[in-house]
């Protein structure tokens, strides 16, 4: 894959794991009075430890087989102790603004690939 | 990934909190009820939510995340022992004058009242950001 | 009567300083072939420079949005800026070639 595509597949895999954020940020907001309840968080950002040490470095970009098997997936934190509650709101509503942010931030950065290639094809005529 | 699954979740959590208030609200109506439908003193009810169930292991497999979100699994008749006043004169006084009222305490509902409304506004920003999140996905290709 | 001329006015000595900088500017055909690759490369450089930034945000690493932004924002108006300046080369080229002799 060329280095667009790799980005491009970047992206979209971000995307599904900021939309699963999301309904584990909505799923622990609506049990934040449950009972016996462990609040999910999404694994994406820990699976790309290589690919963010070889980012770091100047000039340095990812290829295909640093993206392939990364996959964005559920998961439970512990039960909390007993008697304190399991989510918190305030940070759960931080985590939704964060999160929010970053779906559109993503969103504007895959508008912005596919419009490169649309001005090509137009030869700069809207 | 769907958008009608982040709505559900949401949605579910409002008619959890819904249910609170709602109970809530019965149990300050009946501070002063000394007898109920069926002639029984009033029992003071909590709501029991949990999460929906299997809701994690559905979600791991990707069968659809619209199992995820809370439910109300029980309304449960707390059996607190009633509270006695003497009143010989009221009509549902017992043989020693004394009056059963439920053991509603207002400072707890209060309290429940207003958890439940926080938590009920923190679903509806849940519901306005996925909205908004939706919104900004159809906007792909614009400029 | 005698008029005097103005002589209190100094001589103007910025024209001086914008032919020294039209000099620099006036280049003959070889100089435009290799500055045209030059822009090119450096577009080319801005493109892959946003792409980067694009992988660092999909992987959560970046530290200031607006950084990402703009870079985007640069990448693709020198992109159709390149555009533009090759549109016109080739109106130019055409009517260079409609031109009866």
């Amino acid at each position: 894959m060329s280095g667009h595509e790799v980005t491009k597949a970047l992206l979209l895999k971000a995307l599904d794991a900021a939309t699963l954020r999301h309904q584990a940020i909505a799923s622990n907001i609506a049990n934040a009075n449950s009972v016996n309840y462990r609040p999910l968080r999404v694994n994406f950002e820990e699976q790309l430890g290589f690919a963010r040490q070889a980012l770091a470095q100047p000039g340095g970009t990812l290829t295909a087989a640093d993206v392939a098997g990364v996959r964005a997936r559920l998961e439970q934190e512990p039960a909390p102790r007993a008697g304190t509650a399991a989510v918190m709101i305030d940070m759960e509503m931080v985590k939704l603004s964060q999160n929010t942010l970053q779906y559109q931030a993503l969103l504007r950065g895959v508008s912005h690939h596919g419009s490169l290639v649309t001005t090509a094809i137009n030869e700069g005529r809207k | 990934m769907d958008y009608f699954s982040a709505f559900a979740i949401s949605a579910s959590g409002m008619s959890v909190e819904k249910m609170r208030l709602d109970v809530t609200a019965l149990n300050l109506a009946n501070v002063h009820s000394t007898r109920g439908a069926s002639g029984q003193l009033y029992q003071p009810l909590t709501v029991i939510s949990t999460a929906k169930p299997g809701a994690f292991a559905a979600a791991m497999t990707q069968a659809g995340n619209a199992s995820l979100g809370a439910q109300v699994t029980e309304v449960r008749a707390t059996l607190t022992p009633p509270r006695l006043t003497y009143e010989p004169s009221h009509p549902d006084a017992d043989a020693k004058g004394f009056v059963a009222y439920p053991a509603i305490n207002p400072v707890n509902e209060m309290i429940t009242m207003m958890t439940a409304t926080r938590a009920y506004e923190a679903n509806v920003a849940a519901l306005n950001a996925a909205r908004v999140m939706a919104m900004k996905a159809l906007d792909i290709g614009g400029n | 009567m005698n008029v005097d001329p103005v002589g209190f006015l100094p001589p103007l000595t910025e024209v001086a300083g914008l032919q020294a900088a039209d000099a620099g500017n006036n280049v003959g055909t070889s100089d435009f072939a290799s500055w045209l690759a030059k822009e090119i490369g450096s577009v080319n450089d801005k493109i892959t420079g946003s792409d980067q930034l694009l992988q660092k945000l999909a992987t959560g690493q970046v530290d200031n949005l607006h950084q990402v932004m703009i870079a985007l924002d640069e990448a693709k108006m020198s992109f159709q800026m390149l555009v533009q300046v090759r549109n016109k080369l080739l109106e130019a080229y055409q009517d260079v070639i409609r031109m009866s002799v």
